[in-house]
C-alpha cells in the first residue's frame, strides 16, 4: 500500500494523460477537446515536477545554508512547457472563435459535413 | 565561425519580430523584410556549409555553459543539408507567396517564425530544446494554415494543432524519461550515459518515436496532413510539404543513432522490427490511399506518406547506406513535394482545375508547370537520374546489406504504387481532352520560376546526388560507429 | 586495343537531346523545325561513323564519368558491341527523318513538333543505351527511352492510344524495376556493375543462387521490352502509334534496346563460361524458341497488317536472344548479324505499311488485294523484304539465319535449329499471301478497282525513298556482307567475348 501511495503523483499523472487524450480522441465538442489536450499537457508537467521532487530540498540559491538543493532543471522544463502549452491554448482558442463565427457551431460532426459540403 | 549556428536562429526570430512591428507602423512591408532576413538567412548556411565542410563537426555552446548541463548547438555532415534546404526553400517559397500568397505582416512574422523553429531543430544538440522548437515550428505552422480565408482552412489548422500538440508531447514524456534516467538532456551525453537495456529507455524511445512519426505523418497518425495541405494558401503548403515533415524526418534519424544510438536496437532487436513494420504499412498504406483521392493536394498528401514511410525505413535499417538513403529521399523527397505543391498552384491559379479529373488536357494551358510537375513525378516514381532514383538505390543497397529482402521488396513495391496514381495524373494531363477551356488567370513569373527551379533541383540533385550523399557520409558513419 | 578518352559518345548522345529545344522553339516553322530534325540525325550519324572505324581499327572510347551513386559511375564507352547498335540505329533514324516528314504531312497529322522532339529525344535515350559502359548507366538510358517514347505512343490521344500507352508505360517500367534489382544483386555479388568483355568473372558463379536470380531479373527486365514472350503484351497494342515510330522505334531503338541489354548481360556481364555453368542459357534458349514459334503462329491470325508485322518482330527478336542464348561463336555471330539485318528488313516493311496507310488509307490485309497495281514500287520492296525475313537468298535475312543455323547445329542442338525451320515456315505462310495476293489477285477486279480509283501510282517520293534505301542496303547485305561494317563489327564481339 505504501508503495502505491508512494507513486501517487505517478499515477495521478497517467490518469491525467490518459483522461486528456481521451477527450481529445473522443469529444464531439471542440472547445473540450481543447479542454482535453491541456489536461494531457498538464498529466506531463505533473510527471516533470514529480521527477524532480525532493523531500527536504531547499530552493536553488546558494546562500551558504547548505542542505540537499533542488535541482532547479526540471521546473526550468516544466516552466517551459507550460508557457508553450499556454500559446498552443492560446492559439486553440483563437481558431475556435474563428469556427465559430464561420459555422455557428462546434460539434466536430456537424463541421464535418459542412465541410464535406463546401 | 561557430557563433554563426546561434544566429541561424537568431536572425529569423528577430526578422519575425521587426516584422510584426513594423506591421504597425506601414502595410505590406512584411515581403521585402522576409526577403532581406532570408537571403541573410541563406548566406548564414551557406557559410556553416563550408565551415563544416572545411573543419567537420562544429559545436558552440550557449553562454559558456559547458554540457552536460549547457545547452550546445551543432552542425554536421547530416544537419547542414537540411539547414540549407530550410533557407533555401523559404528564400524560394516566397517568390510564389508574392503572388499568391496572404500579403500581411503577420503571416510574414509567421513564416520567419517557422523558418527559426525548424533551422532550430536542425542545429540543436540538446533534446528539449528540439522541443521547443518543434513547438516554435509547430505554432507558426498552426498559424500559416489558418491564414486562408474560410472556415475549412481554421479546421484544418485546428486539427493540424491538436494532433500535432497531442504528438509534440508525447515527445516530451519521452525527454522526461531521458533526463529522469540520466540527469542530462544533452544529446552527445545521453549517448554516452543511456542504458540500451533499461525498460525506462525503451519507453522513452516509443514516445519520442510516436511523437515524431505524428510531425512525419506515418500512417496512422497521419490523419493531420491532408486536410492541411488541402486548406492552406498555396505558398504555406508548398512551404510545409517541403521542411516541416522533413526536418521532422531529420530529428528521428539524429535522436535514434545520437541519442539511443546503435546499441539501443542491438539489445532491443524487437523494437527495430516494429519500427520496420510501420514503415512499411506507412509505404503501403500512402500508396492505397492516394489512388483514390480525386483532390490533387490530398493526393500529394499521402503520397508524402509512402514517401516518409521509405525514409523511415532507411533510418529503422541501420546501416549506414540505409540511413545515407534515408537523409537523401528526405532532403530530395523535400525538394520534390514542394515542387509538385508548387506546379499543383500554378495549375489551380491559371485554371482552377484541382482535382484529377479537371486536369484533362491542362497541359497546354499551362506548360511549364505541367513539364515541371512530369519531371517531378519522375523523381517521386523513381526514375534515374532525379534524386529519387538515388534515394530508391541507396535504400535497397542497405536493405541488402542488413539481409533483408522483405524490405528491398517493399522498396520495389513503392516504385510501382507511386507509378499508378502519378502515372494516372501525367495521363490526364497531357493526353486526355480538355474539357472546356476556361478563364486562364496571370501567373507571376516568380511561380514560374519556383515550379522550373523544383524540377531541375530533382534532376540536378539527383545527377549529383553522390556529392551530396558523401557530405553527409562521414557524419553517419560517426553516429552509426562511434 | 587502345582505349581512348574521347568527348565523341557524348555528342553522339546529346547531338539530338540538345535539338529538342529548337524543335519545340521552332513549332511555328515546320521546315526549320525538320531542319533541326535532319541537322541532329546527320551530326549523330556522322559521329558515329567516326566511332566506328575507329572501333573496327581497335580503338574503345571512353567518356570521362560522373560518380553517380556509390561505387558506380555514369559512363560511355563505345566497344564493337555498342557501336553497332549505334550504327544502325542513327543510320535508320536519318531515313526514318525523311520519311516522318512525308508521312506527318501526307496525313496532315497534328501535334507534329511534339512528335519530333520526343523522337529527338528518344533517339538519345537510344544511343545512350547503346553507349552506356556499366548496367547503371544503361539502366537509366533504358528508363529514359520509356519516357520519351510515351508521348510518340499516346501520340493520337484515343482511347485506344490511351490504354496501349499505359500498358506500354506499365510494362516497360516493371521491366526498369526488374532490370534496378538485378543491377543491383550483382553490385552486390561482384562489387562492379561495369561491362567486362567475357564477364565479370568468377564472383558470379561464386553464389550460383543469387547469380541466377539476378540473371533473371535481368533478362526479364531487359526482356520486357525485347518482347520476350511472356513479356511482349504491349507491343502489339503499341502498334497504335503512327507509323514512322512503330518502324523505327517499335522495330529498331526500343526493342532492340531491350535485346542489346541481354547481350551486354550475356556477354559483359555473365560472360558464356558462367552461363553454362549456371546453367541458365538453355533456358532462355527453351523461352526464346517458344517466342519465335508462338508470334509467329500469332501473326498468322492477325487483319491488321501492322500488328502481324509486330508479331512477326517478336518472332524476329527472339531468333537473336536464341542464338545469344546457346551462346556459341558461331550462333552469336549469327545472332548479331541478324541483329542488324533485321533491323533494316523490318523497317523497310513498316515503312511499306505506312505508305500504303497514307496514300491508300488501307490498314488490313485482305484490303491490300491488288494494291501492286496502284503501288508497284513498294509492293516489290515489301516483297523483297519479306523475302528477307523469311530467309530467302541474296538478302540480309538469309546471312544470319544461315549463320545462326549452322551455329546450332553445330552446337548440337538440332530440335532448336528444327524449331528455327518451322518459325521460318510460318513468316512464309504469313508473308507469301500478302504479297502474291497484292500482285496476283485470286479475283481481277480487286486489281481492277485500284486503277479505278486513282490515276497515279506510286508514292509520295519522302516516303518512297526510304524504303527503297532500306531494301537496298538489306539487299546489299544479302549479296556481300562482309563489305559493310556489321560483318566486321559482329567479328569483334564475338572474339572479344568468347
Amino acid at each position: 500500500m505504501t508503495g502505491l501511495l508512494a507513486q501517487l503523483h505517478y499515477i495521478a499523472s497517467v490518469v491525467l494523460v490518459a483522461v486528456g487524450l481521451f477527450v481529445v480522441m473522443d469529444d464531439e465538442n471542440l472547445l473540450k477537446k481543447v479542454l482535453g489536450l491541456n489536461v494531457f499537457q498538464t498529466g506531463v508537467f505533473l510527471f516533470f515536477v514529480t521527477v524532480g521532487f525532493r523531500r527536504g530540498g531547499s530552493p536553488p540559491i546558494v546562500t551558504g545554508d547548505g542542505g540537499p538543493y533542488v535541482n532547479p532543471l526540471p521546473q526550468v522544463l516544466v516552466l517551459t512547457a507550460i508557457v508553450v502549452g499556454v500559446s498552443v491554448t492560446a492559439v486553440a482558442l483563437a481558431l475556435v472563435v474563428r469556427i465559430y463565427r464561420e459555422y455557428g457551431t462546434l460539434r466536430e460532426d456537424v463541421l464535418r459535413e459542412a465541410v464535406a459540403d463546401d | 565561425m561557430t557563433d554563426l549556428l546561434v544566429a541561424l536562429v537568431v536572425l529569423p526570430i528577430l526578422a519575425s519580430a521587426s516584422i510584426t512591428f513594423a506591421g504597425w507602423l506601414r502595410e505590406r512591408t512584411g515581403w521585402p523584410m522576409a526577403v532581406l532576413a532570408l537571403l541573410g538567412q541563406t548566406a548564414l548556411a551557406a557559410t556553416v556549409t563550408v565551415g563544416v565542410l572545411e573543419r567537420g563537426r562544429a559545436s558552440h555552446t550557449i553562454g559558456g555553459f559547458v554540457p552536460p548541463y549547457g545547452i550546445e548547438f551543432v552542425a554536421d555532415g547530416l544537419s547542414v543539408p537540411f539547414v540549407v534546404l530550410v533557407a533555401g526553400a523559404s528564400l524560394a517559397v516566397l517568390a510564389y507567396a508574392r503572388e499568391t500568397g496572404p500579403h500581411s505582416n503577420p503571416f510574414y512574422a509567421l513564416y520567419l517564425l517557422l523558418v527559426a523553429g525548424l533551422t532550430g531543430v536542425c542545429v540543436t544538440g540538446d533534446v528539449f530544446t528540439l522541443y521547443v522548437f518543434l513547438e516554435i515550428s509547430g505554432l507558426a505552422a498552426y498559424g500559416l494554415v489558418a491564414s486562408a480565408s474560410g472556415g475549412d482552412a481554421a479546421l484544418a489548422a485546428l486539427k493540424y494543432l491538436l494532433v500535432g500538440t497531442v504528438g509534440a508531447t508525447f515527445y516530451l514524456l519521452g525527454v522526461g524519461y531521458l533526463y529522469a534516467a540520466t540527469g542530462t538532456l544533452n544529446m552527445a551525453a545521453l549517448a554516452a550515459t543511456l542504458s540500451a537495456e533499461s525498460t525506462l529507455t525503451v519507453v522513452a524511445f516509443g514516445c519520442v518515436v510516436l511523437g515524431l512519426a505524428v510531425k512525419m505523418a506515418l500512417f496512422p497518425l497521419h490523419v493531420w496532413k491532408p486536410d492541411a495541405y488541402e486548406h492552406a494558401p498555396w505558398a504555406v503548403s508548398v512551404l510545409l510539404a517541403a521542411l516541416v515533415s522533413t526536418v521532422a524526418g531529420y530529428a528521428l534519424i539524429r535522436l535514434t543513432y545520437g541519442v539511443f544510438t546503435v546499441r539501443f536496437f542491438a539489445a532491443n532487436p524487437l523494437v527495430d522490427e516494429v519500427l520496420i513494420a510501420g514503415a512499411c504499412v506507412s509505404v503501403l498504406a500512402g500508396g492505397i490511399l492516394a489512388f483514390r483521392q480525386q483532390s490533387v493536394s490530398r493526393l500529394f498528401a499521402y503520397s508524402s506518406i509512402t514517401q516518409f514511410g521509405l525514409a523511415t525505413l532507411g533510418i529503422a535499417l541501420g546501416t549506414v547506406p540505409a540511413v545515407v538513403g534515408a537523409a537523401v529521399q528526405l532532403l530530395g523527397h523535400g525538394v520534390m513535394k514542394g515542387g509538385l505543391f508548387a506546379a499543383a498552384g500554378v495549375i489551380e491559379t491559371r485554371t482552377r482545375a484541382s482535382t484529377v479529373d479537371a486536369y484533362a488536357g491542362r497541359s497546354e494551358d499551362a506548360p511549364f508547370a505541367s513539364g515541371a510537375l512530369a519531371v517531378i513525378a519522375c523523381g517521386l516514381v523513381g526514375i534515374p537520374p532525379t534524386v529519387g532514383f538515388v534515394a530508391k538505390w541507396y535504400l535497397a543497397v542497405g536493405a541488402l546489406e542488413a539481409d533483408s529482402l522483405f524490405v528491398f521488396g517493399v522498396v520495389l513495391a513503392s516504385t510501382f504504387l507511386s507509378l499508378t496514381y502519378f502515372g494516372r495524373l501525367v495521363q490526364r494531363l497531357y493526353v486526355d481532352a480538355p474539357e472546356q477551356t476556361p478563364e486562364l488567370e496571370r501567373i507571376s513569373t516568380g511561380m514560374s520560376g519556383v515550379v522550373i527551379g523544383a524540377a531541375a533541383a530533382t534532376v540536378l540533385l539527383g545527377l549529383f546526388g553522390f556529392a551530396l550523399a558523401s557530405f553527409a557520409q562521414p557524419a553517419v558513419s560517426h553516429l552509426l560507429h562511434p | 586495343m587502345t582505349e581512348t578518352t574521347s568527348v565523341l559518345p557524348l555528342i553522339a548522345v546529346g547531338a539530338s537531346a540538345v535539338a529538342v529545344v529548337p524543335i519545340l522553339l521552332s513549332r511555328s516553322r515546320p521546315n526549320l523545325r525538320e531542319g533541326w530534325t535532319f541537322a541532329a540525325a546527320l551530326v549523330k550519324f556522322g559521329v558515329v561513323l567516326l566511332l566506328v572505324s575507329g572501333v573496327r581499327n581497335g580503338t574503345t572510347y571512353v567518356t570521362p564519368s560522373l560518380q553517380f551513386v556509390p561505387g558506380v559511375e555514369l559512363v560511355l564507352r563505345v566497344d564493337a558491341l555498342g557501336a553497332l547498335f549505334a550504327l544502325v540505329a542513327s543510320a535508320l533514324w536519318l531515313v526514318t527523318c525523311l520519311y516522318s516528314v512525308g508521312y506527318m504531312r501526307g496525313l496532315d497529322e497534328a501535334n507534329q513538333t511534339r512528335y519530333f522532339a520526343a523522337f529527338a529525344g528518344s533517339m538519345s535515350a537510344t544511343i545512350g543505351v547503346a553507349f552506356a559502359g556499366n548496367l547503371v548507366t544503361v539502366l537509366v538510358a533504358y528508363e529514359l527511352l520509356t519516357l520519351a517514347t510515351y508521348p510518340l505512343v499516346v501520340h493520337k490521344r484515343t482511347t485506344e492510344a490511351r490504354a496501349a500507352g499505359r500498358k506500354y508505360v506499365l510494362y516497360t517500367l516493371a521491366g526498369g524495376l526488374a532490370v534496378f534489382s538485378g543491377t543491383l544483386l550483382v553490385y552486390a555479388l561482384t562489387g562492379t556493375t561495369a561491362f567486362t568483355p567475357g564477364g565479370v568473372g568468377d564472383s558470379l558463379s561464386a553464389n550460383p543462387v543469387f547469380a541466377r536470380a539476378a540473371f533473371a531479373l535481368l533478362v526479364g527486365g531487359f526482356g520486357v521490352k525485347a518482347a520476350l514472350a511472356p513479356l511482349h503484351g504491349w507491343l502489339p497494342d503499341a502498334m497504335v502509334a503512327p507509323t514512322p515510330v512503330s518502324s523505327l522505334l517499335h522495330a529498331v531503338a526500343v526493342v532492340k534496346s531491350g535485346v542489346f541489354g541481354i547481350a551486354r548481360v550475356v556477354l559483359y556481364v555473365y560472360g558464356t563460361d558462367d552461363l553454362t555453368s549456371l546453367g541458365v542459357g538453355m533456358p532462355l534458349a527453351v523461352l526464346a524458341a517458344a517466342t519465335m514459334l508462338f508470334a509467329a503462329a500469332l501473326a498468322l491470325r492477325q487483319t491488321s497488317l501492322k500488328r502481324g508485322l509486330a508479331y512477326s518482330t517478336v518472332s524476329q527478336l527472339s531468333y537473336i536472344l536464341l542464338g545469344l542464348a546457346v551462346a556459341t561463336p558461331g550462333t552469336i555471330r549469327g545472332a548479331l548479324l541478324h541483329f542488324s539485318a533485321h533491323a533494316f528488313m523490318k523497317i523497310a516493311l513498316f515503312f511499306c505499311a505506312g505508305l500504303v496507310y497514307v496514300e491508300t488509307h488501307v490498314e488490313t490485309i485482305a484490303d491490300l488485294r491488288g494494291i501492286g497495281r496502284r503501288l508497284p514500287a513498294t509492293m516489290t520492296a515489301f516483297a523483297v523484304a519479306s523475302a528477307g525475313l523469311v530467309g530467302l537468298p541474296f538478302v540480309a535475312g538469309f546471312v544470319s539465319k544461315w549463320y545462326l543455323l549452322v551455329g546450332l547445329v553445330a552446337a548440337a542442338h538440332p530440335l532448336l535449329a528444327g524449331a528455327m525451320l518451322v518459325a521460318g515456315l510460318l513468316k512464309l505462310l504469313f508473308f507469301w499471301p500478302i504479297v502474291s495476293a497484292a500482285f496476283f489477285p485470286d479475283d481481277a477486279s480487286d486489281g481492277a478497282r485500284w486503277d479505278r480509283e486513282t490515276r497515279q501510282t506510286e508514292a509520295d517520293w519522302r516516303l518512297l525513298v526510304p524504303v527503297l534505301l532500306a531494301v537496298a542496303v538489306a539487299v546489299g547485305y544479302g549479296i556481300v556482307p562482309t563489305r559493310f561494317p556489321f560483318f566486321d563489327l559482329a567479328d569483334r564481339i564475338v572474339e572479344v567475348a568468347t
